[in-house]
């Protein structure tokens, strides 16, 4: 098959991002408002392209393998727990505290994996075991307290723009340099691709898989550190009330995918994020109800897929219109 | 290939060994605790029975390979319509059947998306959840009765009842066992499951499977929503909301393997419900604190998976 | 095998070494408690009295239940106390009362309602159960006026511009719709000649229309404006952003909140001229973001203000219920202290969080409530919940 050029790969990629933004300004004029009004709608766009980036990439980096991870949140929050509790006691500013929730995070993310590795139960119910065991962790951790840094004018102060796509960029660089340009990487891919033969081969996949932890865990632990400097506090949650988080990862997953026959996947899953954040920041301009929020979120990750799994049909029916016209 | 020895056996029985641990240790931490050991065992069965119905049903989505994370919410769906129905009716019967068809109509709306378009289930089972959450919500500002919608106690306090539970729930396991031992459906779904390409190539309508399978566990579904409106008649926002989870930990703790595959078994579910009741009964004798109580919790959930999953380890790491 | 059935007897032991350890400290009245809500502060400075402070003084055993949601949650966990032989029930869970009550009848513990109230309709079904204690609690007539003097406050300060954060409203709890509804009928009330919400200016129907809807309309209401309104705690990035464009409103002046001010929006308003009011607990966090000036006016159930609640229980446990003449049991309203300002938030947080002399110590309470005192006096008690009052009792 011929590879696209390189212009039609970068206008295929931004495709999606642009198509979303387009829809939703005609809707903003409908409505009289405007999707970025002020500093704030920029603050809420970015922070929601680097939330969903990075947990996307969390969640992927050990979905792709077949490996479900409900326990994202509760590293999210016990990383940032960890992190918030050192900050209020020792004075920490924000860059340290946000290097400690990373620290804890793949602490938290290399147990996981350990645990995984050495019990060998399915992952997904190892991810269920390790919420709540995380859970439960920040809640003995805090007396269910919690913690509150709104008096940390330095730690909020964190939530900045520049900041945002600063966290954002480091990341994806550093995870498109792991998973594609290096050794584990490629060992990575090959487990994905065939599990059975690249062990044969003589991959480690037990060191490959607790990497991939650790680098959940680690992706995790800035998302939770985000969290926390936007509100200035930490809640509990309890019973798996964490977990939710994860599912705001498939949409810009399955669209990264897509996205990624033309560039790279892992740029294609920030596009989603920035679709993602697209959406969420005109929820927030137009008032939206949670309700409908949700219905029209799950709306359109059913739509995407049917349009995924169905595209070649589709695609094909299209074309045959066109000859037939023509 | 002989027979098998007993040594070889026991694994198969892991689960039910982790169920008789947790039923010693319940009498046992009952005994120290001074707890109504008696009354305790009614309350498990009230505890679980709407998980061990829900779970039961689930069993062949699962044996497929594939995962339902929306029961929870079709059974809070199936729930408010049927006391919503019953509340316009004055009908039980009429409650149980719409519980019942609702539990089927998103059943059917799951797997034919599913099948039609070629979805993966998992995902498919995600937006569902969304959007049946969001609708309970719908529903309950519909009902116009503040943040319940109610159905009042004395119309169903008679069949608030251990035996009719215990029947409604044994009635389902033998239609279930049924099917899934006894009929090609089973047989098929195991196949499926174990092997998904051999099953295609040998002509197994995976599509099929995927809807038949969907509409047995809606039947429990709708029968796990009827029996929470008799348990407890008011019901919110959050009805049943936790079942998606309680499904997959009862499933596991019944020793089922999670991808599903030969070594199914439908009565993986109802040993996992009740093993997950008996240890929600210790930790309350327990009386830890919340956050430890948590951890406690975890760390005996995978030890009692651990033991139930024993005999499946091999060289590579499960998915 | 062998590793199995090393596994199974060590999992056994783990299991039977910690049943053990809380057996020793058990005490000999075992009184279970419904939760509503396990993480809030409220509900954790709760809990603290009760574990830290009455467990100690009066020998008794709280058994928490989990966080609950759901009445079958609700009647797992009257279950889940009925083993563990309690004798009675604390209940802070309002999803079924009426269910909860039958239940404890139907197994002869006694029930007690903290923190809340039953309806007029609902008292007079249960006020003669045998093991019904009664209620002790801010009824909803005082949610509503909770609100409606926050609102007034700012109002009377000669602010006209607000937001509100409604909380559960989108939920329709009864709580947080009646603050709300007193938020806005204080600015009806205040708003001048032909003030109105929405066409409306009774509170009766102001709250029904909050019942409705689900949620709260902006716009003027005389002379005032209500500039932006969020609720809900959907806790995604759309909320937040609603929460923060909210706090950056033009021209806003005070966002009035029904619970959880600081920790939903304290961050949006660092920094800024807003005023934030909430009806929240006495924490130190609080404490802090009053100091701050994060947050400026804060209406609180005091942690000890479960006390009364729980002596009328054991009262009743060891034999004594309080009744009135007619044999009814307790239905006695609670309100809120109010904190406007830094030293007089720091004044209640040390009396209310201390774990030597809390507001409610087992001296004031076994001399004003001691086995067999009479529900008038009883009544009298409670009534004199304000700070002034309590530290007068102290005395």
């Amino acid at each position: 098959m011929k590879k696209p050029s390189l212009i039609k790969s970068l206008l295929l990629s931004l495709l999606i991002p642009c198509a979303v933004l387009l829809v939703l300004e005609i809707i903003a004029l409908a409505k009289g408002v405007r999707l970025f009004a002020n500093t704030d709608s920029w603050k809420l766009f970015f922070r929601a392209v680097a939330n969903v980036t990075l947990t996307t990439f969390a969640l992927s980096v050990n979905l792709d393998s077949g490996r479900f991870d409900f326990s994202l949140g509760a590293v999210a929050m016990l990383s940032a727990t960890i992190a918030g509790t050192l900050s209020q006691q020792w004075n920490m500013g924000p860059w340290l505290t946000l290097a400690v929730a990373v620290c804890v995070a793949a602490g938290l993310g290399l147990i996981h994996g350990g645990i995984y590795v050495l019990t060998r139960i399915p992952p997904i119910i190892v991810s269920l075991g390790m919420a709540l065991f995380y859970e439960g962790c920040a809640f003995a951790f805090t007396g269910g307290k919690g913690v509150s840094l709104v008096t940390r004018m330095d730690i909020i102060g964190f939530s900045q723009i520049g900041n945002y796509i600063l966290v954002t960029a480091v990341a994806v660089m550093l995870v498109v340099l792991l998973l594609d340009y290096t050794r584990f990487g490629a060992n990575y891919r090959a487990l994905v691709s065939g599990q059975k033969i690249a062990v044969e081969t003589g991959i480690h996949e037990v060191g490959n898989a607790l990497g991939c932890y650790v680098v959940s865990g680690a992706l995790m632990g800035v998302v939770g550190f985000i969290g926390m400097a936007n509100t200035g506090s930490q809640q509990m949650a309890l019973n798996f009330g964490s977990i939710g988080i994860m599912f705001t990862a498939f949409l810009p997953m399955f669209i990264g995918g897509w996205i990624g026959r033309y560039i790279n996947k892992r740029i294609g899953i920030m596009l989603g994020a920035v679709s993602m954040a697209l959406i969420s920041l005109a929820y927030a301009r137009f008032d939206t109800a949670s309700s409908v929020q949700s219905i029209i979120s799950a709306l359109l990750l059913v739509l995407f897929l049917i349009y995924l799994n169905n595209e070649f049909a589709i695609l094909s029916k299209f074309r045959k219109k066109q000859g037939a016209k023509a | 290939m002989g027979k098998q020895t007993w040594k070889e056996r026991i694994p198969a029985f892991a689960s039910i060994l982790g169920l008789m641990v947790l039923i010693a240790a319940y009498y046992i931490v009952g005994a120290i605790r001074d707890a109504n050991v008696a009354y305790g065992l009614k309350a498990i069965v009230n505890q679980s029975v709407v998980v061990a119905l829900v779970a039961t049903g689930a069993v062949f989505i699962y044996t497929l390979g594939s995962f339902d994370i929306s029961l929870g919410a079709a059974t809070g769906v199936s729930a408010l319509l049927g006391a919503m129905a019953y509340n316009a009716t004055g009908n039980l019967l009429v409650m149980f059947l719409v519980c019942v068809g609702v539990a089927v109509v998103l059943g059917f709306i799951n797997s034919s998306l599913a099948s039609i378009f070629n979805l993966p289930i998992f995902v498919t089972t995600v937006a569902m959840m969304s959007v049946l959450s969001a609708f309970m919500l719908i529903l309950i500002g519909w009902n116009g009765a503040g943040d319940t919608i109610k159905v009042k106690a004395r119309d169903v306090r008679p069949l608030d009842n251990i035996p009719f539970k215990v029947a409604i729930l044994a009635a389902y396991i033998a239609l279930c066992w049924f099917v899934f031992t006894l009929l090609p459906t089973g047989r098929e779904a195991k196949f499926t499951g174990g092997n998904p390409v051999c099953a295609r190539l040998s002509g197994i309508n995976e599509k099929k499977l995927g809807i038949i399978a969907s509409l047995i566990s809606a039947v429990g579904i709708g029968l796990g929503a009827f029996v929470t409106i008799i348990y407890a008649p008011t019901l919110t926002k959050d009805t049943a909301s936790s079942i998606g989870m309680d499904v997959i930990i009862a499933i596991v703790f019944g020793g089922m393997p999670v991808s599903g595959g030969p070594r199914s078994r439908i009565l993986s579910a109802v040993v996992g419900a009740f093993s997950m009741g008996f240890m929600t009964q210790i930790m309350s004798m327990l009386n830890l604190g919340s956050g430890y109580g948590q951890m406690i919790k975890a760390a005996i959930f995978l030890l009692v998976v651990f033991i139930a999953l024993g005999s499946q380890r091999g060289k590579l790491l499960t998915r | 095998m062998k590793n199995l059935k090393r596994i199974l007897c060590l999992a056994l032991c783990l299991m039977l070494t910690l049943a053990c350890l809380p057996a020793m400290a058990a005490g000999s009245v075992k009184i279970g408690v419904l939760v509503a809500d396990a993480t809030g502060a409220e509900a954790l400075a709760f809990r603290a009295y009760y574990e830290k402070y009455i467990a100690k003084a009066y020998d008794v055993e709280f058994i928490y239940s989990e966080e609950l949601k759901t009445a079958d949650g609700e009647k797992d966990a009257i279950d889940n106390f009925i083993v563990n032989n309690c004798k009675a029930v604390i209940s802070f869970s309002s999803v079924d009362r009426p269910a909860q009550i039958e239940q404890c009848e139907t197994a002869g513990i006694y029930y007690a309602v903290a923190t809340g109230t039953l309806t007029d309709e609902e008292y007079e079904d249960f006020k003669n159960y045998e093991h019904y204690v009664g209620a002790i609690g801010p009824s909803l007539n005082t949610e509503f006026q909770v609100g409606y003097n926050m609102a007034a406050y700012y109002i009377d300060q000669g602010m006209t511009k607000f937001g509100m954060f409604g909380g559960a409203v989108p939920y329709r709890t009864d709580m947080h719709i009646y603050r709300a509804a007193g938020m806005l009928c204080a600015m009806v009330d205040k708003g001048g000649e032909g003030a109105a919400y929405q066409g409306v200016n009774k509170p009766d129907d102001i709250i029904g229309m909050i019942y409705g809807t689900g949620t709260i309309e902006t716009g003027k209401i005389g002379n005032l404006e209500l500039l932006a309104y969020v609720g809900g705690y959907d806790f995604d990035d759309a909320w937040f952003g609603k929460l923060a464009q909210m706090a950056g409103t033009e021209g806003i002046e005070a966002i009035l909140t029904v619970g959880s001010g600081v920790d939903v929006l304290g961050s949006f308003v660092a920094g800024s001229s807003v005023k934030l009011a909430t009806v929240d607990s006495f924490t130190p966090a609080m404490g802090e973001a009053m100091n701050s000036g994060i947050i400026d006016y804060v209406a609180g159930k005091f942690a000890t203000s479960i006390g009364p609640i729980f002596i009328a229980t054991l009262n009743a446990v060891n034999g004594q219920p309080i009744r009135n003449e007619e044999g009814c049991a307790l239905a006695l309203d609670q309100g809120y202290w109010v904190a406007t300002n830094a030293e007089q938030f720091a004044q209640y947080y040390a009396v209310d969080s201390s774990e030597e002399n809390p507001a409610y110590s087992k001296d004031i309470l076994d001399a004003y409530a001691p086995a067999g005192v009479s529900y008038e006096d009883f009544a009298a008690f409670v009534a004199q919940y304000s700070f002034e009052e309590i530290t007068a009792l102290k005395k």
